[in-house]
């Protein structure tokens, strides 16, 4: 099954774990999901394969954004009522801690979905949800359903 | 006068990207310096496809080039002595998607240094320059060494630019 096809079944745990593994990308960062009542819970895993300075040791920052992105994406996707796979327009990042050699998760807020457009703050952290490794903002273009 | 030669400068880069493990397996490598502007190389990979029906390059494989070539420009900036610079912020504009199956580049100059900040502007192509497919803008603090050296310890010394 494509992507396209995919992302039209119900949104849980198991099919954004399938999504997941569609994406080649998000496929070899390893991201995973979760989902918890109403929210969707992102995970990059721990992985030597990350790491942008070696002496911290810390996750290079690009993964990190990288990761928020893949997040929103399939967050978005997940909310939709008419899914499609949306294109990233822009996407800003502000870098609040290095990100440290441990499991990183992301929780997006869809703060507006109009028919063409999507935006989307996302906050990223390790070890505790209210003190944000990163957060960012990302505007998608939503494709025409016709 | 460039505080660097060309040649000197390339070095640096070149040690620059040879630290950053994640880098290195991406195979970021330099391409090209022109002055203050400096362009590294993404090798394409399947790995990093975002939409498997077209092809295209995951935005966030450009994130992590693009974060890479604007914190290397900053970081050899000609006006810098050692220095950590971490990451402020990073704001990218996509402009259009790379073609599948190529190699992608990015550009970045620092176009503004003040004494705390770096301001960093770049964008990155596939076939031509005169066609961007995403551009950057970002900035970052400026931390001399030896400031970072006395206010931290020392295994903290490679707070670097990632």
């Amino acid at each position: 099954m494509t992507l396209s096809e995919l992302i039209l079944h119900e949104p849980n745990a198991d099919s954004l774990q399938l999504w997941l593994k569609k994406v080649p990308y998000a496929a070899y960062l390893g991201i995973k999901a979760e989902v918890h009542g109403n929210e969707i819970l992102f995970i990059l895993p721990k992985d030597k394969k990350i790491i942008g300075n070696p002496v911290l040791p810390a996750i290079h920052g690009g993964v990190v954004g990288a990761f928020m992105e893949q997040a929103a994406i399939f967050h978005l996707i997940a909310k939709m009522d008419d899914p499609s796979v949306p294109k990233i327009i822009n996407f800003s990042l502000d870098y609040l801690r290095p990100a440290r050699l441990r499991n990183t998760y992301a929780q997006c807020t869809l703060s507006r979905q109009g028919r063409l457009i999507a935006n989307i703050s996302i906050n990223a952290w390790q070890e505790q949800s209210d003190k944000p490794n990163a957060i960012a903002r990302a505007h998608f273009l939503i494709p025409d359903s016709n | 006068m460039p505080k660097h030669s060309s040649s000197k400068k390339a070095l640096m880069i070149n040690e620059v990207c040879e630290l950053i493990p994640h880098g290195v397996l991406q195979g970021i490598c330099l391409e090209s310096i022109d002055g203050e502007e400096l362009t590294l190389r993404l090798p394409y990979r399947d790995e990093l496809v975002g939409n498997p029906e077209t092809g295209t390059i995951h935005s966030g494989a450009l994130t992590v080039l693009l974060d890479q070539t604007l914190s290397t420009a900053g970081i050899c900036h000609d006006s810098l002595g050692p220095a950590l610079i971490p990451t402020l912020d990073l704001r990218i504009d996509h402009l259009g998607t790379a073609p599948p199956g190529k190699d992608i580049f990015a550009v970045a100059r620092v176009y503004k240094v003040t004494r705390r900040v770096l301001f960093v502007e770049g964008f990155a192509y596939c076939e031509s320059r005169e066609k961007p497919i995403a551009r950057a803008t970002g900035s970052w603090l400026l931390i001399p060494k030896l400031e970072f050296d006395e206010i931290a310890p020392i295994d903290q010394a490679g707070a670097q630019q990632q």
